[in-house]
């Protein structure tokens, strides 16, 4: 069998590349900043399963959604769970996203030649606030409604495109049913699309261009190069 | 067809269709996603009526159906509003709640006023205050004529000082 998959599929040579390739050998506690970028990944993941189950059940419509997302809580077996982990880890990821986004900043792995890798990682992250952005006017409660209503308006600030932008995100002059179906098309088709087609992205040029060693201090010997 | 001649000219091909597909879906997609920008407002207008109906001097209370649309989906709501005709033909249309908080407030035909049961308030035909607590006139509704219908807009605007 693993012969046979060997010869027509090549996937040998692309499991070497994911998982056998070289990664730096930092030891202690900065090992552990290296699995930051991985455990995005895995929220990720979470969220990606987590939220194809509650779509499963719930109804984007104002005369529906609440209720659909009480009925996921109460009726629902594991209701509660699942929609507890879509709640948690939507936090968790912008958290996991952020350290990693400060790790690879302050151990300078965003320099030559990794730009790319941090301009897709910059989108990344935006993409994850959009989730948030998009995914907490769903349950459609009062917090929900106002906090779209606040997050909205700041956007109609915004000097002469403001209002427009405003009216292109509520899908309207007021927030209502449009808003949700919008909302709700952008959190669970476009912003996946686009997060997953950018993650292959990263993770290709992670790979192409290799994980940056710790940066080392002059006395640890990093520094003699200048001699 | 191997010659480079033909194949930049394929290549070409290719491109502008390519382009004009690009252009054709993607300006459809576009306009979409910005349709919220064009689409026509639903003003909320509500047809009460034949305006030469109301006789001038003594307003009288109408009931109608405002219907609220939500993209899709219209809610509707039974309203009300008070009608004063005077004699020159001019309509003016209040918001039935008191502007104190809120109450229904009525005309009294013996005293020609309108008077709120809550708190006293009384108002003048044309809905200045006359006495009690309200804080301004009786808020109005925007109206016009139309073929001799009375339309009016269910929406308060502010009271005139
Ligand atoms: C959905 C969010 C993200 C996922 C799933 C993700 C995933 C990963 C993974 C698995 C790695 C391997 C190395 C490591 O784990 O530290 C990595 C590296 C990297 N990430 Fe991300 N990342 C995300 C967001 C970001 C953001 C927001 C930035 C910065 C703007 C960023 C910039 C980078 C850079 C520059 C590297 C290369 C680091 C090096 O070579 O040492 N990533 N990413
Ligand atoms: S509500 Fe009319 S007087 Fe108070």
């Amino acid at each position: 069998m693993r012969e046979w998959l060997k010869s027509r599929t090549g996937f040998e040579a692309i499991w070497k590349a994911l998982f056998e390739r070289a990664i730096p050998e930092a030891k202690g506690p900065v090992a552990w900043l290296y699995v930051l970028g991985s455990a995005s990944l895995f929220v990720f993941i979470v969220q990606f399963t987590t939220g194809c189950l509650l779509a499963m059940s719930y109804a984007p419509t104002p005369d529906h959604a609440y209720d659909s997302v009480r009925f996921i809580s109460d009726q629902v077996l594991a209701g509660r769970l699942v929609r507890g982990l879509h709640h948690w880890g939507a936090t968790f990821m912008v958290v996991l996203v952020a350290l990693h986004f400060s790790r690879v900043y302050f151990m300078g792995a965003y320099k030559f030649p990794r730009e790319a890798t941090w301009i897709t990682g910059v989108c990344l992250l935006l993409l994850v606030l959009g989730f948030s952005f998009t995914g907490y006017l769903l349950p459609w409660d009062q917090k929900a409604y106002w906090a779209t209503a606040v997050g909205t308006n700041i956007a109609a600030q915004a000097p002469v495109i403001g209002p427009s932008v405003a009216a292109v995100l509520k899908g309207g002059e007021e927030m209502g049913a449009a808003t949700l179906t919008r909302f709700y098309a952008f959190h669970v088709l476009v912003l996946p699309a686009l997060t997953a087609l950018l993650i292959a992205c990263h993770l290709f040029l992670v790979i192409w261009h290799g994980i940056t060693e710790p940066p080392a201090r002059e006395e640890d010997g990093a520094g003699d190069r200048r001699l | 067809m191997n010659d480079a001649h033909d194949d930049g000219l394929i290549r070409k091909a290719i491109g502008v269709l390519g382009a004009l597909i690009m252009a054709v879906l993607g300006s459809a997609g576009l306009g979409f996603l910005l349709s919220p920008l064009v689409q026509k407002r639903d003003e909320g207008w509500v047809d009460v009526g034949p305006a030469d109906a109301f006789k001038p001097g003594t307003p009288v209370q109408i009931q109608f159906v405002e219907r609220t649309r939500d993209s899709w989906s219209v809610t509707e709501k039974r309203s009300s509003a008070w009608v004063l005709a005077l004699d020159n033909g001019q309509i003016t249309v209040f918001d039935p709640r008191c502007p104190h908080l809120g109450c229904p407030f009525r005309w009294n035909i013996l005293d020609k006023r309108f008077q709120c049961p809550c708190h006293t308030a009384a108002f003048a035909a044309d809905g200045a205050v006359i006495s009690g607590p309200s804080p301004r006139a009786l808020d109005r509704f925007e109206s016009k004529i139309e073929d001799n219908r009375l339309l009016i807009l269910p929406r308060p605007t502010q009271g005139h000082s």
